[in-house]
């Protein structure tokens, strides 16, 4: 069997690496494909001994599974490009967030009749193993390409299959997941490091707290509840510091965090359904989204804002 | 000693006592008569003749009569009262202390040296036998007074015996904690009349809501954590207002309440 990736950025990165880590294929039989040969993980790829080419059709004509890999903006002009060479045996993964399976079958029909569609999320931890993937199958996708999906999943970590409308919530809470953990195991470092730690022995330490703390969960009957009251002796340190973490709002936080990213991930839905975007749109809309993320555009001087806008134009 | 055969003594017949007399009445444990109580004032006797119990306004004629004494004063009467009926204290006498703040240690200094102590913090509830009490025991109550008061005031509610230490956390979680049951209970039927429900009907939801979680919490042994997950369907109202309540921070701001109320009976028992 044969993979290929349409794209070549984080996830192509991480999914390749783990594959060939779990043994289930070796790096020759992986292809990615990207138009941008300056980002950092194309010579990653490279490095592993994957076939890299700036052809998203050398991909498609060397793959027996597909992965489209890019931003879900991307999509529709990804599968305009490769519907031609799609045929019936090509089995289509999209890990594109909000993109639907009847977006892309609605795309590919007008090339192919039946074509197999796949949509998957998973999460970056794939690349050391530990991801968490789910996927639902499209209308043409039979159970053993689910089933062959999910052996190749499954070897990264955890797999499942869901129904489709699931799979929004599944990105707010384990695909943007490990960014909440990195966020929490930095503060968690601070924390340590405030109280007299060297960083480096803090971030071990607080990193292999989660990790244990995690598996202790997954390996346990007991609700997460009951493990949080094991650790709380009376009076003791543990409680007096969840009770801060309570005052914080700490488990609001993290369900608006959920919430928000789900909830992003439907608006991702709405952008990528609308087919009309040209190319040049999509380079601006790119342009202003940096304009408005850039936290020194927000504070620039009047000048700068000017220089930049006369920028855009030129493009 | 039989229960049915002990003279019980109440020095103090405000709230507090009324609802640990009623308790016992209820459960039969004491016959009324056996039952004397002592106030400055008729105002709070009046509800104890209505028991069947007998009343005085003599304090030391309760610990003469009595072989069980409940002293039920407020904090600031009680010293002047333990003067009054100190003379009259004997070995055979088993003195429990109602008095919020007032530690077995002071007890014990302001009583005859061979007083057997023991010091109560009950709550409101009792007065319908669904109080939760803890006591501790003085130098000289032995095993056979703490399985005396536990077995009489079992009647009341859950009884435990405890170290001293915990009287002052027990305040701050049930015995002030019936009252933030009731300002929640309160919210909550608030929260039901904004949306149409008439408050009579939803007042008793809401209180009805409350027993029923707490007897599902008592019966079941489960971790609460994992009955409210069993409450949660995925997408469904009950998780869009924990949600709510999450973002209201209500776990530490109840937190805060009962460590409020421990600190303030620390302090009071040190004035």
């Amino acid at each position: 069997m044969s993979v290929g990736f349409i794209g070549a950025g984080q996830l192509a990165f991480a999914l390749a690496r783990g594959f060939t880590a779990a043994g289930v294929l070796a790096a020759h039989k992986i292809t990615a494909s990207s138009p941008d040969t300056d980002l950092p993980t194309v010579s990653g790829l490279r490095k592993m001994g994957v076939n890299f080419t700036v052809s998203n059709k050398d991909t498609v004509k060397s793959s027996d599974v597909l992965f489209l890999a890019v931003k879900p903006p991307i999509i529709p002009f990804i599968l305009e490009e490769v519907g031609p060479d799609i045929e019936a045996r090509h089995i289509v993964v999209s890990c594109a967030a909000g993109v639907t399976i009847s977006s892309i079958e609605k795309k590919l029909s007008t090339f192919c009749p039946t074509p197999k569609v796949i949509r998957c999320m998973t999460n970056t931890p794939v690349i050391v193993r530990e991801g968490a993937t789910v996927y639902a199958t499209g209308t043409h996708a039979d159970v053993e390409d689910g089933k062959l999906l999910e052996q190749l999943m499954a070897s990264v970590g955890f797999c499942t299959e869901v129904e489709e409308d699931l799979i929004d919530a599944v990105t707010g809470l384990s695909g943007s997941g490990p960014a909440y953990a990195f966020t929490a195991l930095d503060a968690l470092a601070d924390g340590g490091v405030k109280m007299g730690l060297p960083r480096r022995l803090a971030v071990r330490l607080g990193a292999q707290a989660l990790l244990g703390a995690a598996k202790m969960l997954l390996e346990s009957e007991q609700h997460p509840g009951q493990l949080k009251d094991n650790v709380c002796s009376p009076g003791g340190a543990t409680i007096h510091a969840l009770h801060f973490l309570e005052s914080g709002g700490f488990r609001s936080l993290l369900i608006n965090a959920v919430e928000a990213s789900c909830i992003r991930t439907r608006e991702l839905q709405h952008l990528a359904d609308q087919e009309k975007i040209s190319p040049a749109a999509i380079k601006k809309t790119l342009l202003d989204k940096v304009k408005l993320e850039s936290p020194s555009l927000s504070v620039a001087s009047a000048s700068k804002v000017s220089l930049f806008t006369s920028k855009s134009k030129k493009n | 000693m039989e229960a049915a055969e002990l003279w019980v003594g109440f020095v103090g017949a405000g709230r507090m006592a009324g609802g640990l007399v009623r308790g016992l009445l209820q459960a039969g444990k004491v016959p009324a008569s056996n039952v004397l109580a002592s106030a400055p004032s008729d105002k709070n006797l009046d509800a104890w003749r209505e028991l069947g119990c007998r009343t005085t306004h003599c304090n030391l004629e309760v610990v003469h009569r009595s072989t069980l004494v409940f002293l039920a004063t407020k904090p600031h009467v009680l010293p002047g009262v333990l003067e009054e009926i100190r003379p009259a204290v004997g070995s055979h006498h088993i003195v429990v202390s109602l008095v919020a703040g007032v530690t077995i240690q002071t007890l014990q200094r302001l009583l005859p040296p061979w007083t057997k102590v023991l010091r109560i913090m009950p709550n409101l509830p009792c007065v319908v036998q669904a109080g939760a009490m803890v006591f501790s025991r003085g130098t000289n109550a032995g095993d056979e007074e703490a399985a005396l008061l536990q077995s009489l005031l079992s009647s009341c509610g859950l009884c435990e015996e405890v170290p001293e230490s915990y009287i002052d956390i027990h305040t701050g979680l049930s015995g002030s904690g019936v009252a933030y049951v009731y300002l929640f209970a309160e919210a909550l039927a608030e929260g039901a009349v904004k949306m149409g429900m008439p408050g009579a009907l939803a007042s008793r939801i809401a209180a009805q809501t409350l027993l029923g979680a707490a007897k599902m919490l008592l019966e079941t042994g489960e971790h609460p954590a994992k009955l409210r997950g069993d409450v949660c369907t995925p997408g469904g109202t009950t998780i869009y207002a924990l949600h709510q309540l999450e973002k209201g921070a209500l776990r530490a701001t109840v937190m805060d309440a009962v460590e409020a109320a421990t600190n303030r009976a620390c302090d009071m028992a040190k004035d």
